[in-house]
C-alpha cells in the first residue's frame, strides 16, 4: 500500500505541476496576446467606467473632462473647446481608440501610475480615484490667436518655447471636433468618423506633427547652418554671383529666382532676399552633400521628434546623393545627384519637413543651437490639486554650435530688419526670420506659404519660436510665405510675447 | 520491558503533541496576518479605505481559529501542524474574494465557515477512534447513496443552474452530494480493507493475463454505475469525475493491483465517450474546451472571461480589489480560481496551488505513517477527494481540462461544501493524531 501512496503522491505533484505549466501559459507566455484580442475589452471597459482625468490648459482653461452619462459605460469624455486644441489632445473613444494626449499620456489620466495611485494613499482624506489631471503647455489663448489668423485657410501653426521645448501652441486647419468621434454611441462616433474621413484634406490627421511639406526657402537656414559649419562659408565669403538664375553641375534644369530677378552677394544678403541661385550654389559647390546631410540631421531631420504624443512623423532629407562623376579643376566635386542637392538647398527635391520641425529649426538658431525636447505636458496633478509629475526638460538635438547660431541669428534678424520677412517688425524685442514659398507645381503655379521665426529680448535665448504654413496657394512668389503665414506667424509672435514676456 | 516502552512511547508523544500545536499556532497567526492584510488591501484597493469591519471581522477570525486550535490542543493534541493552518488561509482568502465580489455572499459564507468549524470540532468531539467508522461502513455506503439520489426526489430536490444535485429542507438548501463523498471514501476504506486480500488475488485467467475473481469487480462496476446516475440524472459532471478517481484510486491503491487502474481507465474512457456521444451537455463542454472562440459570447463566454483574467493578472496581478468584478458567470463559486489569478497574479494562483499540494502531501504522509489499514485507505480517499476536487476545478477554469462545474475546496463560496471539507479536515486530523499517539510504525520498530 505504501508503494501506491508513493505513486499516488507523485501523480498528484504532476498534474499539479501540469496546472502550474498551463497557468504559466495563460498568465504569462500568452497573457499579452490575450489581453490584446479585439473582443477583450477588459481594459476599455474598465477605463470608461472610472473617472478619467481632465485635461488643462496652461492658462487654465478645461480641455477635456469626463461626465458621468448614468450609462452602462458610465463616463464619456467632453472636450468644452471643441475643436480648438483636438491636435493636441486628440480624442477618447471606446470603440475608435485615442489618439493624442488622450493616448500618450492614458496611464496618467487613467490614474494607473504608480505615483498616482501611492498619492491617492497617502493622502489625508483618501480619494475614492487616483485619476490625474494633464496640465499642457499649450495655451488657450494663443491656440485661439492661431485658429483666428489662420482662418478658413488650409495649414498649421506650431509655437514653442525654444528655452524648454514646451509648444505653446499647435493648430491645423481643418480640423475636427473630438467630441462627435469620443461618442460612447458606438454608431454616432463611427458616422462622425467616417464623414470626417470622407473630407478632402484629412482633418483628424494632426498635421502640425503628423504631416511632411516641402520646407522651400525656409530650409535655407538649414543649408546657411551647413555652410557655416563646414568653414566654406563665413559672413564675408563666397560672394555668390548676382544671377538670375543657377544651373547646377550635371543637369540642364536651371533653378530661377523668384520673378526673374537678379539676386546675389554675402550670407547675410541673399539670406534676406531669399536667394535660390545662391542658396542652390551653396549646396552643390561650396558645402558638399556631407555638411549639408549632417546638419540636417543634426537638426533633427531623419528622426521622428521625440515629442510627448503619438506617432510623430520624421522630416525627412535626402542622405546618399550617389558617387562623385566629375573631378572639375579649382570646383567643387560632382556627385550623381548634384542637382538633388542644389534643390534640397533650397527645400525643394526631396526634403519634407513637419511644421513642427521648421519650428525646431527656428527655434534652435534662437536657443544657442541646443534643440530642447518639445513636449506638451507641463504637469501631472493628482485630484486634490497636488502636482505629482513636472515635465523634465532635456535638450534633443545640438542643430549649431553656440557661435554658429549667434551668427545665423543675426543673419535671421537681417531678413526682419531688411529682407523678405520685414513684417515680422516686433518693437523692443529682437526678432529673426524666414520666409518661405515651396513651390508645387507649374501647371497651374501652386505653393506653400511659410514663415518660421524666433523672438526674445535683445541678445537673450529667444523666448518664442514660430512655424506658420498655409498650404496649396495659388502662384509662386517671393512675398507669398510673408504675405500669407507672414501675418499669422505675426498675431501668433505678438500674442505669445505679450502673455509670456 | 512492556512499561518502559509504554512510558518511552507517551513522553515520546507528548512531547511530538506540543512541538506540534506550537508550531500549528505560529501557522495560524502566520495565516490570520496573510488573511487581515488582503482584506485590508482589496477594501484599500476598491474604495482606498481601510474596511469598516475590520476590527470585528479580525475579532471573529480570532475566535474561530483559536476554537479549532484550542479544540486541537484539547481533543487531538497530536495531530499534524499543517493541516488546520493551510485550510484556514485557503478558507480566509477565499472570503477576502468573496467579500471583494459580493458583501451578502461574504456574510452567508462568514456563517458557514463558523458552522464548518463547529462541524470541525464536533467530528473530532464524536469520533475519538477513526476505527470505530469501519464497522459502519455499510451504512456509511448507504448514507452515502441515499445522500446522492436525495436531489432526485420530486419534493427535495432542486434544479439550480441545469444541475439537479440540491435539496432544500425549509428555507435551508445544501447539496447532498459534498456530504456523500465522505460517505463513500469511509464505505470503500472499509469495503476494501475487508476485502483487499479477496481483491488481490489473482486467480481467473483472460488470455494471457492473471487478473482477480471478475466478482470481485462488483465493486468498481456499482462505482462506475454511481457515477453514470449522477453524471446522466443530475447533470454533474465534476462530482461524476471525482466519485469515480475516488473509487479506482482506493481500489488502487488499497489492492495494490495495477490491473484496476487500468480496468478503470477503461471503464472511464467508455463512459466519457458514451456520455459525449449521447448528452449535448456534455459534448458542449468539450467543444468548448477544444475553442471557446467559437461562440464566445455564449456558451465560450465564461472560460474565455476566465481566460482573460487571468491573463489580465499576469506575474504579480493588478492588486487585490482592484480587478474588474462581475465579467465571469460564478465568480465566487466555481470560477473564483480566475479572480484570484486577475488580482494576485502568478504568484497568488501558484500560492494557492502549493497550499493545495501542502494540504494534498500531508493527508498523504498520514496515510504512510498509519499503522492501521483502514485510516490509512481513509486518509487516502479524503486526500484523493480534496486534491483532485482542486485539480478538477483549478484545471477546468485554466482550460487544461474540460470545466466541470466542482467548488474549490475552502475557497469557493458554498455552505455544502465548505461544512463537508472541514468534517473532511476534522477525520484527516483525527487520523494524524492517532497514528502519532500509537507511535508510527517505525517508533515500535526500534
Amino acid at each position: 500500500m505504501k508503494r501506491q501512496i508513493k505513486a499516488l503522491g507523485l501523480v498528484i505533484l504532476l498534474c499539479y505541476l501540469a496546472l502550474f505549466l498551463k497557468l504559466n501559459q495563460v498568465q504569462v507566455l500568452e497573457a499579452q496576446s490575450l489581453s490584446d484580442r479585439p473582443d477583450n475589452t477588459r481594459q476599455l471597459q474598465r477605463d470608461f467606467n472610472q473617472p478619467r482625468g481632465d485635461i488643462v490648459s496652461a492658462d487654465q482653461q478645461l480641455v477635456a473632462t469626463s461626465v458621468d452619462v448614468h450609462a452602462p459605460l458610465r463616463y464619456q469624455r467632453r472636450y468644452p473647446t471643441r475643436d480648438l486644441f483636438s491636435a493636441v489632445t486628440g480624442y477618447y473613444s471606446f470603440t475608435l481608440g485615442s489618439d493624442g494626449v488622450e493616448r500618450s499620456y492614458n496611464e496618467e489620466l487613467a490614474g494607473r501610475t504608480a505615483s498616482l495611485r501611492l498619492h491617492r494613499l497617502s493622502g489625508f482624506f483618501s480619494d475614492s480615484s487616483s485619476e490625474g489631471n494633464v496640465v499642457l503647455t499649450v495655451r488657450q489663448d494663443l491656440q485661439q490667436t492661431a485658429k483666428d489668423a489662420l482662418g478658413d485657410r488650409p495649414g498649421s501653426v506650431v509655437a514653442l518655447d525654444p528655452r524648454t521645448g514646451a509648444i505653446l501652441a499647435m493648430w491645423s486647419n481643418p480640423t475636427f471636433d473630438p467630441n462627435a468621434v469620443s461618442n460612447n454611441d458606438t454608431k454616432a462616433a463611427k458616422a462622425a468618423k467616417d464623414l470626417y474621413e470622407q473630407a478632402a484634406a484629412n482633418p483628424m490627421l494632426p498635421k502640425a506633427y503628423r504631416e511632411r511639406y516641402f520646407p522651400g526657402s525656409t530650409f535655407k537656414v538649414v543649408t546657411a547652418t551647413a555652410g557655416l559649419t563646414s568653414g566654406k562659408v563665413t559672413t564675408t565669403t563666397p560672394e555668390f554671383p548676382v544671377v538670375t538664375s543657377y544651373t547646377p553641375p550635371g543637369t540642364s534644369h536651371a533653378i530661377s529666382n523668384f520673378d526673374g530677378m537678379a539676386c546675389g552677394g554675402t550670407l547675410f544678403t541673399v539670406l534676406a532676399r531669399s536667394c535660390n541661385s545662391s542658396f542652390a550654389q551653396m549646396a552643390a559647390e561650396v558645402t558638399g552633400p556631407d555638411p549639408m546631410v549632417a546638419a540636417a540631421e543634426a537638426a533633427g531631420f531623419n528622426q521622428a521628434p521625440p515629442i510627448d504624443l503619438p506617432r510623430p512623423a520624421a522630416s525627412a532629407y535626402p542622405t546618399d546623393f550617389g558617387k562623385v562623376t566629375q573631378r572639375p579643376d579649382g570646383k567643387a566635386p560632382v556627385y550623381e545627384s548634384t542637382a538633388m542637392l542644389a534643390l534640397t538647398g533650397i527645400g525643394q527635391g526631396d526634403v519634407r519637413s513637419t511644421p513642427l520641425q521648421m519650428a525646431l529649426v527656428a527655434a534652435g538658431v534662437g536657443n544657442r543651437g541646443e534643440i530642447m525636447t518639445p513636449h506638451v505636458m507641463a504637469e501631472i496633478k493628482a485630484r486634490d490639486g497636488e502636482v505629482v509629475q513636472r515635465y523634465r526638460t532635456s535638450p534633443w538635438k545640438e542643430s549649431m554650435t553656440p557661435e554658429i547660431a549667434a551668427t545665423l541669428r543675426e543673419g535671421m534678424i537681417g531678413v526682419v530688419t531688411g529682407g523678405t520677412a520685414q513684417i515680422m517688425q516686433t518693437p523692443g524685442w529682437e526678432v529673426g526670420a524666414k520666409t518661405g514659398t515651396a513651390q508645387l507645381g507649374v501647371k497651374p503655379p501652386r505653393s506653400h506659404g511659410w514663415m518660421i521665426a524666433f523672438a526674445g529680448p535683445p541678445g537673450e535665448p529667444a523666448h518664442v519660436a514660430v512655424a506658420v504654413i498655409v498650404q496649396d496657394l495659388p502662384g509662386v512668389g517671393d512675398e507669398t510665405g510673408g504675405t500669407t503665414a507672414g501675418p499669422v506667424a505675426k498675431a501668433v509672435l505678438d500674442k505669445a510675447l505679450a502673455v509670456l514676456g | 520491558m512492556t512499561a518502559t516502552v509504554t512510558a518511552e512511547v507517551s513522553s515520546t508523544v507528548r512531547s511530538t503533541g506540543k512541538r506540534r500545536r506550537t508550531t500549528e499556532l505560529g501557522l495560524l497567526v502566520l495565516a490570520v496576518i496573510i488573511i487581515l492584510g488582503a482584506y485590508a488591501l482589496a477594501s484599500l484597493g476598491r474604495n482606498a479605505s481601510l474596511p469598516a469591519d475590520i476590527w470585528p471581522f479580525l475579532v471573529v477570525l480570532l475566535a474561530l481559529l483559536v476554537g479549532a486550535h484550542v479544540a486541537n490542543r484539547r481533543l487531538a493534541r497530536c495531530a499534524d501542524s499543517l493541516l488546520l493552518p493551510i485550510a484556514a488561509l485557503l478558507n480566509g482568502i477565499g472570503y477576502v474574494f468573496i467579500a471583494r465580489l459580493d458583501k451578502d455572499l461574504a456574510a452567508l459564507q462568514a456563517s458557514w465557515t463558523a458552522v464548518g468549524i463547529g462541524a470541525y470540532v464536533a467530528t473530532l468531539v464524536v469520533i475519538r477512534d477513526v476505527r470505530v467508522l469501519q464497522r459502519y461502513r455499510y451504512t456509511a455506503g448507504l448514507v452515502g447513496v441515499v445522500l446522492l439520489v436525495m436531489p432526485l426526489f420530486p419534493v427535495l430536490g432542486r434544479n439550480i443552474n441545469g444541475a439537479r444535485i440540491w435539496v432544500s429542507l425549509g428555507p435551508v438548501g445544501f447539496q447532498p452530494g459534498e456530504i456523500a463523498k465522505i460517505a463513500f471514501a469511509i464505505f470503500f476504506a472499509g469495503y476494501l480493507v475487508e476485502r483487499r486480500e479477496l481483491l488481490g488475488v489473482a486467480t481467473f485467467r483472460v488470455g494471457p493475463f492473471n487478473t482477480p475473481d471478475p466478482k470481485h469487480f462488483a465493486p468498481i462496476l456499482l462505482a462506475w454505475g454511481i457515477s453514470l446516475v449522477v453524471l446522466i440524472f443530475q447533470r454533474d459532471l465534476g462530482s461524476a469525475l471525482l466519485f469515480f478517481l475516488l473509487f479506482v484510486i482506493m481500489i488502487w491503491v488499497g489492492t495494490g493491483r495495477v490491473s484496476y487502474l487500468v480496468v478503470g481507465s477503461v471503464l472511464f474512457l467508455i463512459g466519457a465517450f458514451a456520455s459525449w456521444k449521447a448528452f449535448g451537455h456534455v459534448r458542449r463542454r468539450v467543444d468548448v474546451w477544444i475553442n471557446p472562440w467559437a461562440d464566445p459570447h455564449g456558451s465560450g463566454y465564461q472560460i474565455i472571461q476566465a481566460a482573460y483574467a487571468l491573463a489580465w493578472g499576469g506575474t504579480s496581478g493588478v492588486g487585490p480589489g482592484l480587478g474588474i468584478a462581475g465579467r465571469i458567470p460564478y465568480d465566487s463559486t466555481d470560477f473564483i480560481f480566475a479572480v484570484i489569478g486577475e488580482e494576485l497574479g502568478l504568484l497568488g494562483t501558484t500560492a494557492v496551488l502549493c497550499a493545495f499540494l501542502l494540504l494534498a502531501g500531508s493527508g498523504l504522509r498520514i496515510a504512510r505513517e498509519s499503522r492501521d489499514p483502514f485510516p490509512a485507505l481513509l486518509a487516502v480517499g479524503l486526500t484523493v477527494l480534496i486534491a483532485f476536487q482542486a485539480f478538477v476545478i483549478m484545471g477546468g477554469v485554466t482550460r487544461l481540462l474540460p470545466l466541470t462545474g466542482v467548488t474549490l475546496p475552502f475557497v469557493s463560496y458554498g455552505g455544502s461544501s465548505l461544512v463537508s471539507n472541514y468534517v473532511l479536515l476534522a477525520l484527516l486530523v483525527r487520523i494524524s493524531d492517532q497514528t502519532a499517539r500509537r507511535g508510527p510504525d517505525r517508533l515500535l520498530v526500534r
